[in-house]
């Protein structure tokens, strides 16, 4: 081969290694420029995400059933039965989204409008401020410290039976307005908390009844309720809480109620322990309301009656769930079984005592999603004056779901 | 009389709280073995107090944050606890 044809075979080798060359840095340069684009879109994407110092969410519950029950009422030695069933368990039924709003570490806003089928209202609407460790200040639309059951128990996902206690639900009425102040310390291999607030607080009514005074408070009286503590255990497993409610409930305006106080008496009691493969769960309030003595107009023909305004009520509860069987479906059960009582002062309009007693069976599809299956019985007598002596029995039978939102 | 006792004992119990806390406060210090407790113990302890204990996969890191403040309220944990759980269901 002469030279020249060897000159002629490099210099195309050359122009074809250097024509790929340009070719190869073509594609790379297509390449690069995708990923930019892509690594940019990303960062985009990521700054969507990027969490700010403030945070909003969306919480809440919902609680839907059914219930039959059946109440007979006996008096003057006759009978009357009444028998509903209702879908929506009318009396239990609830949406209550709950909404939260985070301010960096230091403030929360938390708003629970709650609708409960008849009507909509608010659980609570406030504003907390977590000033330093174990100190929480809270202002607006709170749950009183008044025992245990309305501020932890009370959510449908949460509470292990399909009815609330009665006479320690709402009595005295969950959320005032005012502000409050708490907050949970540790003492050693114990803790303790406390849990205080000033609030409008309760408004008497002509029947010697209480209601919640609302945004306008009846008298110039602020309502001082407080609660403490004690988790003797290093482990938690037991909680000891005292309570206290004092204040004027009379109007200022009225000339029968003006300067009429009550002081109320709470005890609770929380405890739950593992005793493998069982979870073991007591709970319990007693409550006690004094109203000072005054006088009462009859609403049917105007004459004036007393009586000692006492009220008192309590509940039991135990509850068993074997966590840690190995069947999925055996440590999804929970069983329950709650006692409770509710005695209103005898001679007035409203006097009564009612014992109940409640079971149930559970199963929880996940940690905050529960079907209820459940029985109560409650026999109700009348100590209202004038009254001759009213029986009231009600069987009820539920079938309850409820889920966190 | 029954109810000037209970009232009687109550403001004594509320005046011994206040006290406690004014002469306390600072005082109020964890035991060497509470104060190692991870987030995990403190999760299965103070949860089920009052539900059953949360999927840490259920919310989000920032989403955690926040319920942690809206539970320290409600359960009264101290701000150790609350740390140490929300680090744990941050994870």
């Amino acid at each position: 081969m002469s030279l020249k044809t060897h000159a002629s075979k490099l210099l195309i080798l050359l122009v074809a290694i250097t024509g790929t060359r340009g070719g190869l840095q073509a594609q790379q340069t297509t390449i690069d420029s995708a990923l930019y684009d892509r690594v940019a879109e990303l960062e985009k994407q990521v700054s969507y995400k990027k969490p700010g110092e403030d945070h909003f969410m969306v919480v809440g519950l919902t609680t839907f059933g059914f219930v039959s029950n059946k109440t007979t009422v006996t008096s003057g030695g006759a009978s009357q039965i009444s028998k509903t069933n209702s879908l929506a368990d009318a009396d239990h039924y609830e949406f209550s989204p709950m909404l939260l709003w985070r301010h960096g570490k230091k403030f929360l806003l938390e708003f629970e409008p709650s609708f409960n089928g008849n009507s909509l209202g608010v659980n609570w609407a406030d504003v907390s401020y977590f000033a330093a460790p174990g100190v929480i200040i809270r202002a607006g639309y709170l749950v009183i410290p008044f025992g245990f059951y309305n501020k932890r128990l009370a959510a449908g996902w949460i509470n292990k039976l399909p009815t609330d206690p009665t006479g320690v639900a709402g009595n005295p009425p969950a959320s005032d307005f005012g502000i409050e102040v708490e907050g949970g310390l540790p003492l050693g291999d114990m803790k303790w908390n406390y849990d205080i607030s000033l609030t409008n607080g309760m408004q008497l009514l002509p029947d010697g009844e209480l209601q919640s005074a609302g945004i306008t408070d009846n008298n110039k009286n602020k309502t001082i309720t407080g609660r403490l503590g004690l988790l003797p255990f290093s482990n938690s497993s037991l909680e000891l809480g005292i309570s206290g409610l004092f204040g004027a409930v009379g109007d200022d305006t009225s000339t029968s109620f003006k300067g009429v106080k009550t002081s109320m008496f709470a005890v609770d009691l929380n405890y739950v322990k593992l005793f493998n493969p069982v979870l073991v769960s007591v709970k319990g309030q007693y409550n006690y309301t004094h109203i000072d003595r005054t006088t009462y107009a009859k609403p049917t023909d105007g004459s004036n009656y007393s009586f000692d305004n006492n009220t008192s009520s309590y509940f039991t509860q135990v509850s068993v769930r074997p966590t840690g069987a190995d069947s999925k479906l055996v440590k999804n059960l929970e069983a329950a079984l709650r006692i409770g009582n509710f005695t209103t002062p005898r001679n007035s309009l409203w006097g009564q005592r009612s014992d109940l007693i409640e079971g149930g069976l559970l199963y929880w599809i996940n940690w905050r999603t529960v079907l209820k299956f459940g029985y109560q019985y409650s026999k109700s007598d009348s100590r209202a004056v004038d009254d001759p002596g009213t029986r009231t029995v009600s069987k009820s039978l539920f079938l309850q779901f409820s889920i966190q939102l | 009389m029954k109810t000037l006792t209970i009232k009687g004992i109550t403001y004594l119990l509320i005046t011994a709280a206040g006290l406690t806390i004014c002469l306390n406060f600072y005082a109020c210090k964890p035991s060497q073995k509470v104060a190692s407790k991870t987030g995990v113990q403190l999760w299965a302890e103070n949860c089920q107090r009052c539900h059953n204990t949360p999927s840490p996969t259920t919310f989000s890191h920032e989403q955690w944050e926040t319920i942690g403040l809206h539970m320290q309220s409600r359960a009264l944990l101290t701000d150790d606890e609350r740390e140490k759980i929300i680090a744990f269901l941050q994870q």
